[in-house]
């Protein structure tokens, strides 16, 4: 069942990529896939290059794949070994969700965070009191790890 | 039997407690917990020299001889007086006793050190006791006590044959004991034990002070029944007795549970056992609180309410008078004494536990019922009131260890000797035959009185030796538990700690299913793991071959899970819903996934509920992880070759529900119910459901409706809405085994977190228990188990509420009220 969906998943990756970001198999390993987010225009990580890693489950779409951040990012919803806080990844998982679907997700939370349900409560304090700090420290973390 | 002769000759360097002041020691000598002698006190003096002897009658080499030494002046005072005491088992000094028969002349003189009691009160000194076995005819010599003139040998061990079995040149001074009297360290009941023959306590009328003073302080200790003592009575339902070193314990009858420290009347609940003095952190006390707090409807007065008769004041004999503690005798099983002489060819016995049961030497039989007790029941007529009386015998007789009792209001009621525990429900009649309980109704503790009843639940005669090593106690009972038969472990189970001395009255083997549980059930082994849903219920890992022995090992956890509630011990471990259905061979259905794996729940739900063609690519088939190697599995016949389509969808949840919980584990279930029912029979275990069966061998908590409240979320309700109130006052009347219902329907699991509700996990990490405002009024609650929730319509009067919430609770077979 996974490796078949997981299989079909990468053809259609192929078939029609999405826009500015990419997914694929480290290895021979059809169940540990990497992935690369660009940095969106509109937020101060424009310009990085974020690289994640996938893990599927062996029931796979039946539970949502493992995905986290591999390069560093000042972001309130993921935290310092790469977690994120999305509530997709987690109880609002549904089997007709991909991994395509999941990274279009990702590259909007970059966008827009959610500090309301925030991983790292530090970081979203400073998003809510001072923007520009935030903003400031995230384009400088940017500069100093995906590009 | 063998009768042998201890002479206690002196004691040496004894400790001195008083700056100022000698001891008058003395000392007091039991066998079994069931002879008990006291020696004359010596005065002022820390090498006491008492050279008096005493018999003791139906001795083994088995037999502990209890030496306990006291001063005499602080005696009665709490903690004080106690100056050590020697152990000796009679086969280690005289060996085998039924060997030897010629050498009837065998003596051996032993010195031993004087041991610390649990209070850790510093001992000093030695013993010298010499110890020979006499012959048949000694029996007959009417005298117990020899006084020897000579005091050449008190100070000199070694072969002594100066004392001889005929106590020609005794002096003896029969202080007029009769069998009734009790002594303060043998329970009453067991006092009386040692009247079955020529047993009276006598000692040498060594000189004539000592001796009076000796029998002062015996008579001063002999009044009091075992439900007080010298500081007063014992809280309610606590109970003073002495195990075989003739150390005073005390038993708590409404936890059931025994310790070493006397009770005080504030401190009532809180049980220590005897055998606590693990290096346990304050979280595994916690647990082992928690555990102890356990119990089941049937098996004791905890939490049955009503149920139980509580003041059972006079026994069905009208005529016995004098029947003062015929209540607290209810209470323990013991028999109440003072009915009178036995019908001619009688005689009581005790049983090496310490039950009553009796001889009819006419007839050659026994039983457990006093015949000084009436022998009918009395029941009101059907139309009016007369008292009728039919014979107890025509329903059959009752079980092994019941007994049948009335209260002073005529009503029948049960007494189970081997648990120690009334009922008013007649063991004998299944909970169906029973016309006043309605069909839908579920009555867990008839079921259990029922269950309990059967004759293969019944504890076979003998006794069944576990010994094991604290620290090793997995392979150590895995060895002990396998190698004896199905027959050996349903002997009443005796488990000893290495290198503990704690008796097994229960406490020791609590602990020891307690410890097991946690060991055998730890996911470090791999046999078990923890269900997705929460960190503690838990379930069989499917990888559990990684050991290769590990079907060996699951028939091992049958085993011990079928010994837990054969011998009626709790095991500290919760399954997952779909574990206990797959022990009563039930279907798994899709609600049993929630509590194993929320996730994969929510999709196949999702898969039922949405269009799948042309999204899910799914077949016939699952991929599994075999250590890293991807296995395709066919659910049916060349599954893999087989679409899902939204047709035939239902069929595919089904068969990959049966595979994620029952086929993965086949095996290793198979092993596991083959030892469970090597102890309890399958068709027995079916009178449960599932939920009862969690009940049966997790026992039920005490549950802190307090706390409970303390940590409960609201949405759409306010705590002082009245709907909540009603809600808090319904759940605090319930008993316990009603919240552990409403435990289970709405968080899947009996279990309470260790530290209270706080900790409460539900499927995405902690989550408090949750009352949402949701549904009509004319609906029953429904609950959420991954997210403790239920739903509670704002009912318009308590009565409906009460109605409703009781019906959804008891009601809802299986898990998942989705």
């Amino acid at each position: 069942m996974s490796l078949k969906r997981i299989t079909k998943e990468l053809n259609d990756l192929g078939r029609d990529p999405p826009t500015s970001c990419s997914a694929g198999p480290v290895g021979d390993d059809l169940y540990h896939w990497q992935a690369s987010i660009m940095g969106p225009p509109d937020s101060p990580y424009a310009g990085g290059v974020f690289f994640l890693s996938i893990h599927f489950p062996t029931d796979y779409p039946f539970k949502p794949p493992k995905i986290s951040f591999t390069t560093k990012i000042y972001h309130p919803n993921i935290n310092a070994n790469g977690n994120i806080c999305l509530d997709i990844l987690k109880d609002q998982w549904s089997p007709a969700l991909t991994i395509s679907k999941v990274l279009l997700s990702i590259c909007s939370l970059l966008t827009d965070a959610n500090p309301d349900d925030p991983l790292v409560p530090e970081i979203a304090h400073i998003y809510k009191t001072d923007r520009a700090k935030y903003e400031a420290t995230a384009k400088e973390w940017t500069k100093k790890y995906a590009v | 039997m063998t009768t042998i002769s201890a002479k206690l000759v002196c004691a040496e360097s004894l400790y001195k407690r008083d700056v100022f002041r000698f001891p008058d020691p003395f000392a007091v000598l039991t066998i079994d917990g069931s002879q008990t002698k006291s020696t004359s006190a010596a005065k002022k003096t820390l090498n006491p020299y008492w050279n008096e002897s005493f018999k003791f009658v139906n001795v083994n080499e088995n037999s502990i001889l209890t030496i306990q030494v006291f001063d005499q002046k602080k005696f009665k005072k709490k903690d004080q007086g106690f100056l050590g005491v020697v152990n000796v088992r009679i086969g280690d000094v005289l060996g085998h006793l039924d060997e030897d028969l010629n050498n009837n002349e065998h003596q051996e003189t032993i010195t031993r050190d004087l041991k610390k009691s649990n209070d850790g009160a510093v001992v000093s000194g030695r013993l010298i006791i010499s110890l020979s076995k006499l012959n048949g005819n000694a029996s007959n010599s009417s005298s117990s006590a020899t006084r020897h003139s000579s005091a050449t040998n008190n100070t000199t061990p070694g072969r002594n044959n100066t004392v001889r079995s005929n106590g020609s040149n005794t002096n003896t001074s029969n202080r007029g004991h009769n069998s009734t009297s009790t002594n303060s360290h043998t329970r009453s009941t067991s006092s009386s034990a040692s009247a079955t023959t020529s047993n009276n306590i006598s000692s040498a009328a060594a000189t004539g002070a000592s001796t009076s003073n000796g029998s002062r302080s015996a008579d001063s200790q002999r009044q009091y029944s075992s439900f007080e003592d010298q500081y007063g009575r014992l809280p309610p339902g606590w109970e003073r007795r002495t195990d075989n070193f003739g150390r005073t314990y005390y038993v708590d009858h409404n936890t059931r549970t025994t310790t070493w420290k006397r009770p005080a009347m504030e401190q009532v609940s809180a049980g220590t056992s005897s055998s606590t003095n693990g290096n346990s952190s304050t979280e595994s006390d916690a647990r082992r609180q928690q555990y102890r707090g356990r119990s089941l409807p049937g098996n004791s007065e905890h939490g049955s309410g009503n149920a139980t008769p509580t003041t059972p004041t006079t026994t069905g004999n009208a005529s016995s008078a004098g029947n003062t503690n015929a209540a607290a005798m209810a209470a323990t099983g013991g028999t109440t004494s003072g009915l009178g002489e036995l019908p001619p060819g009688w005689e009581q016995r005790y049983t090496p536990e310490g039950r009553a049961y009796f001889v009819d030497h006419n007839t050659r039989t026994t039983t457990w019922v006093d015949p000084r007790r009436q022998q009918y029941i009395r029941t009101y007529g059907p139309t009016n009131n007369s008292i009728q009386q039919q014979p107890v015998s025509q329903l059959g007789p009752l079980p092994s260890g019941w007994e049948m009792r009335l209260t002073n209001t005529a009503r029948v009621y049960f007494v189970d000797h081997n648990t120690k525990t009334t009922t008013w429900d007649d063991p004998r009649l299944p909970s169906s035959l029973d016309q006043n309980v309605p069909q839908y109704k579920r009555d867990f503790r008839r079921k259990v009185i029922y269950f309990r009843s059967q004759p293969a639940l019944r504890i076979l005669p003998g006794q069944c030796h576990i010994k094991v090593r604290r620290k090793n106690i997995f392979e150590d009972a895995y060895q002990e538990i396998m190698r004896q038969t199905p027959e050996d472990l349903k002997k009443r189970l005796m488990i000893k700690f290495d290198g503990e001395e704690g008796l097994d009255y229960g406490g020791v083997s609590r602990e020891f299913f307690f410890l097991l549980s946690h060991e055998m059930f730890n996911p470090i082994y791999c046999l078990f793991e923890y269900s997705s849903h929460d960190n503690y219920t838990i379930q069989i890992n499917p990888n559990s071959g990684i050991n290769p022995e590990h079907l060996n090992y699951f028939k091992f956890i049958g085993r011990v899970v079928g010994l837990g509630v054969f011998h009626r011990r709790f095991l500290d471990a919760f399954f997952v819903g779909a574990f206990y259905k797959m022990m009563l061979r039930k279907k798994v259905v899709l609600q049993d996934m929630e509590g194993v794996d929320n996730e994969v729940y929510n999709s196949l739900k999702w898969i039922l509920e949405n269009p799948i063609e042309g999204i899910l690519d799914l077949t016939f088939s699952v991929d599994d992880d075999r250590f890293g190697e991807i296995v395709t599995i066919d659910l049916k016949a060349d599954g893999r070759d087989v679409e899902v389509t939204d047709e035939n969808k239902k069929e595919y949840v089904e068969l990959f529900t049966q595979w994620k919980i029952c086929d993965r584990i086949k095996e290793q279930l198979k092993a596991f119910m083959d030892g469970f029912n090597e102890i309890i029979p399958e068709d027995l275990v079916t009178v449960f459901d599932e939920r009862e069966l969690e009940l049966l061998i997790g026992g039920i908590a005490e549950i802190d409706v307090d706390d409970w409240k303390k940590h409960t979320d609201y949405r759409g309700y306010q705590e002082s809405d009245q709907t909540i109130q009603w809600f808090w006052k319904i759940v605090s009347e319930w008993d316990n085994e009603q919240k552990a219902r409403l435990l289970q329907f709405t968080t899947g699991t009996s279990r309470i977190p260790v530290n209270g509700f706080k900790d409460l996990q539900g499927s995405d990490g902690p989550r408090r228990f949750t009352i949402e405002k949701a549904g009509e009024i004319d609906q029953l609650p429904k609950s959420h188990t991954c997210f403790n929730r239920v739903d509670l319509p704002s009912y318009d009067n308590y009565e409906s509420m009460k109605q409703k919430l009781t019906i959804a609770v008891e009601e809802t077979i299986g898990f998942g009220q989705e």
